[in-house]
């Protein structure tokens, strides 16, 4: 059986620069994968590609065995791929219920569906509490939840994460990796992009090393912490 | 403040059974027309957040068939009116296919070329009567059925009064109803965040399309109306940009995206324009006499008197100026603190 999802080859260029080059990794049903790697090396990008806010120059992206290389990220979504994004995107003069309801509703569930479906997901993420409130209103941790709560809401079989602990406060961290565990409870299989080392160690159960657009090693954390490129880029030459 | 629109309705019902002069029943008239032209323009505008500087196009539609139909073969607007919906349902596919996949400042833009287009190609169209226009024949009713049939009222206003009180809250009532469904939520959606909202399933190019094409069909029926109710219609005051401009402009100063805002915008700037008018070409006695020596007084009353509408245009500037500067938000704004 093929994996949920398999990047074959993409590549994508703007101008004469290489933002992904001939990145090709699974990820398997029910799994959690970090995506890391420095600045600019391409990973929203990669997500970019897969959720089909981009189209790749060359390459192909498959799931649940099927091309879906180019396709719109609206019919991705009700095909059950979901994504957060690093610059978050609530919908401000909306209430937090409402946002959460957008994807139910374009999926063509009533109100009153939609609205409990919202009810059980922000309970999930723990902001129910916020439901009636404008989304403008929330803390960047709870803006993060939202945004969970809201993919959530279309039942992704496949979510994409960007940045789960990216802004927030070291404090709360750890209920942050907590959710995400949960998150994979609900079945979504996760891949994760992540600049905290620590988090992708205690959450992945592979890691793909993007540099330059480029993947430069696959596999498990413990691994993966431990490749040259890695440790130079993260801990600095001296320790390689 | 809940009894207010009440109020509001209920006072505009026995206006004109107060006011019985044709003077101030034309002038609410033309604020119940325009109030529904920028609540029309609100559900694409407001609730899906696409601006729109071409919406005339939609009006001129409106007022173009109503007149070529009755002038070519006798057809009152009572059976024509499918027609047009159905010209204004192409003409919006036609504009959003292409300029719904520019974003903000760009797809603004787009709509006011598209706009200055159709101004010309109608400005020269021989069978529309090109920059003179088409009048439409006046019809001595034989009587009320007759009238009500050629839609021709001449010897009362009211029944052109009790109709755009009609649309007006017909328009209001359709705005209304679209904010609170699911289609009203996923509109704001995309106007909010649209990526987000891509992402979340909502197909936005349908949206945008649907959104204005009910916004284009209740502008076409408020062309409709206007075109019956002056019995002439020229590309100037139907599908030129002024007239666009006028019709957002309306809800941008009232509110957008408020159910009440462009009707403020309406009740405030047709009055003051219809007055102004009416004070500086000396129709209200008021006026200063001629164009007499120069200044200010002698420009507007140059202006007023010329131009037909040119002192319009130069109240929106003042008006641009100072909402810009004391409340973005539109004069509702002021109103509520928070949205």
């Amino acid at each position: 059986m093929p994996a949920l999802l398999e990047v074959r080859g993409l590549t994508r260029r703007f101008g004469g620069v290489f933002a992904n080059h001939d990145v090709s990794f699974d990820v398997a049903e029910g799994s959690i994968v970090g995506l890391i790697g420095p600045n600019g090396a391409g990973k929203t990008t990669v997500f970019n590609l897969i959720t089909g806010f981009l189209a790749p120059d060359l390459g192909e992206v498959r799931f649940e065995g099927r091309d879906i290389t180019g396709k719109r990220p609206d019919v991705l979504s009700r095909r059950g791929i979901a994504r957060t994004f690093q610059i978050l995107r609530p919908f401000p003069r909306l209430t937090v219920e409402e946002n959460v309801m957008v994807g139910p509703i374009a999926r063509g569930e009533s109100m009153s569906a939609a609205r409990s479906r919202a009810h059980r997901c922000l309970e999930l993420v723990g902001i129910a509490h916020k439901a009636g409130d404008l989304a403008r209103g929330l803390s960047t941790g709870q803006r993060k939840r939202l945004e969970m709560a809201r993919a959530m809401a279309t039942e992704p079989r496949l979510l994409l994460l960007d940045e789960i602990t990216g802004g927030v406060d070291q404090p709360s961290i750890p209920a942050l990796i907590a959710l995400v565990g949960k998150l994979r409870d609900e079945g979504a299989t996760l891949l994760v992009i992540e600049h905290n080392m620590r988090v992708i160690m205690e959450l992945a159960e592979k890691v793909v090393f993007l540099h330059l657009g480029k993947k430069v090693a696959e596999g498990p954390p413990q691994e993966i912490a431990r490749h040259p490129k890695v440790v130079e880029l993260y801990l600095g030459s001296q320790h390689a | 403040m809940k009894w207010l629109p009440v109020a509001f309705l209920v006072a505009l019902a026995v206006y004109p059974l107060v006011f019985t002069q044709p003077f101030p029943q034309h002038v609410v008239i033309m604020a119940l027309l325009f109030a529904a032209l920028g609540t029309a323009w609100n559900i694409l505008g407001g609730l899906a957040g696409q601006v729109s500087f071409g919406h005339a196009l939609y009006f001129g539609v409106g007022a173009y068939t109503t007149a070529w139909f009755y002038k070519a073969f006798g057809l009152s607007a009572l059976v024509t009116w499918p027609v047009a919906l159905a010209i204004s349902t192409l003409a919006a596919v036609a504009v959003g296919l292409p300029t719904f996949r520019l974003r903000g400042h760009y797809f603004v833009l787009a709509s006011v070329f598209i706009m200055q287009a159709v101004y010309i190609v109608v400005s020269n169209w021989g069978a529309l009567g090109a920059a003179i226009g088409l009048e439409l024949p006046v019809h001595r009713p034989t009587g009320a059925l007759d009238a009500l049939w050629h839609l021709q009222f001449h010897l009362s206003k009211l029944p052109f009064y009790y109709g755009a009180l009609a649309l007006f809250v017909a328009t209001l009532a359709a705005f209304e109803w679209i904010r609170r469904s699911r289609l009203g939520l996923l509109f704001v959606a995309l106007r909010e965040e649209e990526d987000a909202a891509r992402s979340l399933g909502v197909d936005t190019m349908r949206h945008k399309l649907l959104a204005l094409i009910v916004s284009a069909a209740f502008t076409t029926l408020c062309g409709m109306f206007y075109a019956q109710y002056v019995l002439y219609v020229e590309p100037v005051s139907t599908t030129s940009l002024t007239i666009s401009v006028e019709i957002a402009f309306i809800a941008i100063f009232g509110g957008v995206g408020l159910l009440w805002g462009p009707t403020l915008g309406a009740f405030v700037i047709i009055p003051l324009t219809e007055l102004l008018r009416a004070y500086l070409s000396g129709h209200i006695g008021l006026g200063l006499s001629g164009t007499r020596g120069s200044g200010i007084m002698a420009t507007l009353n140059y202006l007023a008197a010329g131009g037909g509408g040119q002192v319009d245009i130069l109240l929106y500037g003042l008006l641009i100026v100072l909402i810009a500067r004391f409340q973005p938000r539109g004069v509702l704004g002021f109103f509520r603190k928070l949205d």
